[in-house]
């Protein structure tokens, strides 16, 4: 058959017959000039009415015919590339399922990797990160020595020997107006203000910081950081800072499974300590009412926090009639506690009989300059 | 009788011979393939689209061919990854670090050489990207390139926007024109060298109309705001009120682009007319309404199709540039001689990277 070659060299199109000899090509020009070009190194790409050959071996060297190709010609001609080596060889179906089952299993390693990646990261890794998150809050810590040591004490009945030791939890109080706690990257939890003030008695908080305390055990933290973060938090937090700000990490959200297992921690936590679960259910009942949530199921499985009202009832139901409970905190340790974020001089203490358990601190309205008043 | 004339009377040097219907199932299947890959596919996807478009490109008697491939643009990309790493682990770890650390001024400065280097790198992006479409791009078995590594054109680039920055862009319009000077005298077909001689003869006045958009808009704005201001006084007319806002919308959404449209489709035009290869003249003709009705109907095209007609707009967008291209002259095909300049192995990576077009 005939058609068209360009030799490379020139862009000058020469009219030649084409056949096949042996495992070659033979192509004859015009001026009766043979040339031939081995099988084994043409590449073909079809182009909608036409096959364009070329040579692996020569550059440039094209040859063109029309098609229909002569059927003898066609047989010995490689078949054109398609959608690329692999895909063409295995057929486009096989090979689309075969990447989609490899894609999908990436996705599901990069969506658990946070899980089970976390327990392995060095706690040690995170401290500047979290120390550098506790420093930011500096001058708003709470430095009564009393509440402090009240906090540890709360702490240590949870789980004994928290505060000590090299996988210690470190506890700070915060003067911050947050309802609320939080674990933070390198074995910190903190406590704000507002928390320990609406705290009715020291049990509530007890519950809380059990829930934070399984968090930091379960390496929850570290979890949320690479999943908010990335896998890139890793090297971040090996070289020593992470590029966000405190408030970025203090908002680190877990997910629905890890909060409840913090809660199912929590609830055992509290049983092995012989306090109470019922205060901490009650807590949950008034952030309930307060963020208005309702009974509704829909809310609870769009959040990625469990709706306090269903933690309140998984608490409540904890309770144990038959068993003996005991306060966690004495009745001077939870003064101290709930007084430690309240800067005083001098403090005229309540007279008269008080449930010094429930007591809570005010400044003194038009009162003098450091003086407080007992509710 | 070596040699073919066109003069743009007899049919057009320049033709584009594809359809959609023969682009579908290429769209399609490359669709599917980046989607399973989570995305790697897209080098392959882009090489089968350019194959395909040059191939229904057809420049004077014969079609052109594309030889680049989807594995030597995925190690490109692969390159530009690592080039563009320790730019990266600056801003995600030193520059923090010095900040915290307090050593503002050294972040600083650190900071204004790695952007300074980033924009020496976008110049050697678009610099390569040409020179590797010519490179891969073939026409009677005879290939384009240049023998330029680019970083010379890099350092012009980075000078050439310094200095329209430094004018508040006022010089603008010469730092694009002689960019393209600079980008196209480097460039070769066969044994032919490209020659641009583009000057902002007849563009200043549609840069000037771009460059006094914003301020326009801003005194506009201000009467506009002084007719609220009085219609509020008296009585509100909601209508009154409905119109400016419209009026406020348009000038935001509609006035600086079109000025922008309006200023690149005249650049075009003038650059192309401004360039040529041997006795090959370029001519390009498309108006700021064109262009405006290619993108529109880009955009239609996603919306109709719910996203995926953005796999059409590779081939709607070349196939634009064909239609308006022109070609005169006259060229010699025996004299025609393979390209001497080494064939690059990497790929318009860094482009890619940066997201830019070749021209």
């Amino acid at each position: 058959m005939r058609g068209t070659l360009y030799d490379g060299t020139t862009a000058f199109p020469h009219a030649v017959t084409v056949s096949t000899a042996g495992n070659e090509l033979e192509l004859t020009t015009e001026t009766a000039h043979r040339l031939v070009a081995p099988l084994d190194t043409l590449v073909r790409t079809d182009e909608g009415g036409r096959v364009r050959l070329g040579r692996s071996d020569v550059s440039g060297w094209r040859l063109l015919l029309d098609e229909p190709l002569d059927p003898d010609l066609a047989a010995r001609l490689p078949r054109p590339g398609r959608y690329g080596g692999w895909i063409d060889r295995f057929g486009l179906g096989k090979a689309a399922a075969a990447c989609a089952v490899v894609a999908a299993a990436v996705v599901a390693v990069g969506y658990t990797a946070p899980h089970w990646l976390a327990p392995h990261v060095p706690v040690g890794w995170e401290r500047n990160l979290g120390d550098s998150i506790v420093g930011d809050f500096g001058d708003n810590r709470c430095r009564s020595p009393s509440g402090q040591r009240a906090l540890e004490t709360l702490a240590e009945r949870i789980e004994p020997g928290v505060t000590r030791g090299p996988d210690r939890i470190r506890f700070a109080a915060f003067d911050v107006n947050i309802f609320n706690a939080a674990a933070i990257p390198g074995n910190h939890i903190i406590v704000f203000k507002q928390m320990i003030a609406r705290a009715q008695n020291s049990d509530e908080l007890t519950g809380v910081l059990a829930h934070e305390i399984a968090h930091v055990r379960r390496r929850h933290v570290t979890e949320a950081l690479l999943r908010e973060f990335g896998i890139g938090a890793l090297i971040r937090l090996f070289a020593g800072g992470i590029g966000a700000n405190a408030q970025q990490v203090a908002s680190l959200s877990y997910t629905r499974a890890n909060e409840a297992q913090a809660d199912a921690d929590a609830i055992a936590a509290l049983r092995r300590a012989n306090v109470d679960p019922r205060p901490t259910a009650r807590l949950f009942a008034r952030l309930a009412k307060e963020t208005g949530e309702d009974r509704s199921y829909s809310v609870e499985w769009l959040k990625s926090h469990p709706a306090s009202g269903g933690r309140a009832k998984l608490f409540a139901a904890s309770f144990d009639p038959t068993h003996r409970y005991q306060r966690s905190l004495s009745p001077d340790q939870a003064f101290a506690l709930n007084t430690a974020c309240v800067k005083f001089e001098t403090m005229r203490l309540p007279q008269g009989p008080t449930k010094p358990d429930r007591v809570t601190v005010h400044p003194a309205s038009g009162g003098p300059p450091g003086s407080f008043e007992v509710r | 009788m070596d040699s073919v004339r066109h003069d743009g009377l007899g049919g057009r040097a320049i033709r584009f011979t594809g359809n959609w219907r023969e682009y579908l199932p290429i769209a399609a299947t490359n669709v599917l393939l980046v989607v399973v890959t989570l995305g790697v596919y897209r080098f392959w996807a882009s090489a089968r689209e350019r194959r395909y478009l040059w191939s229904r490109t057809h420049v004077i008697d014969d079609t052109l061919e594309w030889t680049g491939t989807g594995k030597e643009m995925f190690f490109g990309f692969l390159m530009v990854m690592a080039v563009m790493l320790p730019f990266f682990l600056f801003i995600q770890l030193v520059f923090p670090a010095l900040v915290a650390r307090g050593k503002e001024g050294a972040a600083a400065g650190l900071a204004t050489l790695v952007y300074l280097g980033i924009f020496v790198l976008i110049g050697f992006a678009r610099f390569r990207a040409l020179r590797y479409r010519l490179s891969r791009t073939w026409w009677h078995g005879i290939r384009g390139g240049s023998d330029d590594s680019g970083w010379s054109y890099a350092a012009e680039y980075l000078g050439r926007s310094l200095a329209a920055f430094a004018t508040l862009f006022i010089m603008f319009p010469w730092a694009q024109t002689s960019l393209w000077n600079l980008r196209w005298n480097k460039m070769s077909f066969g044994p032919l060298p490209f020659r641009a001689d583009l000057t902002t003869e007849g563009l200043k006045r549609r840069w000037a109309l771009l460059y006094i958009a914003p301020f326009a808009m801003l005194i506009v704005g201000g009467i506009l705001a002084a007719i609220v201001g009085f219609s509020l006084r008296s009585s509100v007319n909601g209508a009154t009120l409905g119109v400016i806002f419209v009026g406020l919308f348009a000038l935001v959404y509609l006035a600086i682009p079109l000025a922008t449209l309006h200023w690149y489709a005249k650049y075009y035009r003038h650059a192309a007319a401004a360039t040529s290869l041997g006795e090959l003249q370029f001519g390009f003709d498309a108006t700021t309404w064109d262009w405006l009705k290619l993108f529109l109907g880009n955009i239609a095209w996603a919306m109709v199709t719910l996203g995926f007609g953005i796999s059409f707009w590779g081939y709607r967008n070349w196939s634009f540039i064909v239609r308006h291209a022109h070609l005169y002259g006259h060229i010699d095909l025996a004299e025609l001689t393979q390209s001497t300049t080494r064939a690059p192995r990497e790929s318009e990576g860094f482009a890619d990277a940066f997201d830019l077009g070749a021209i």
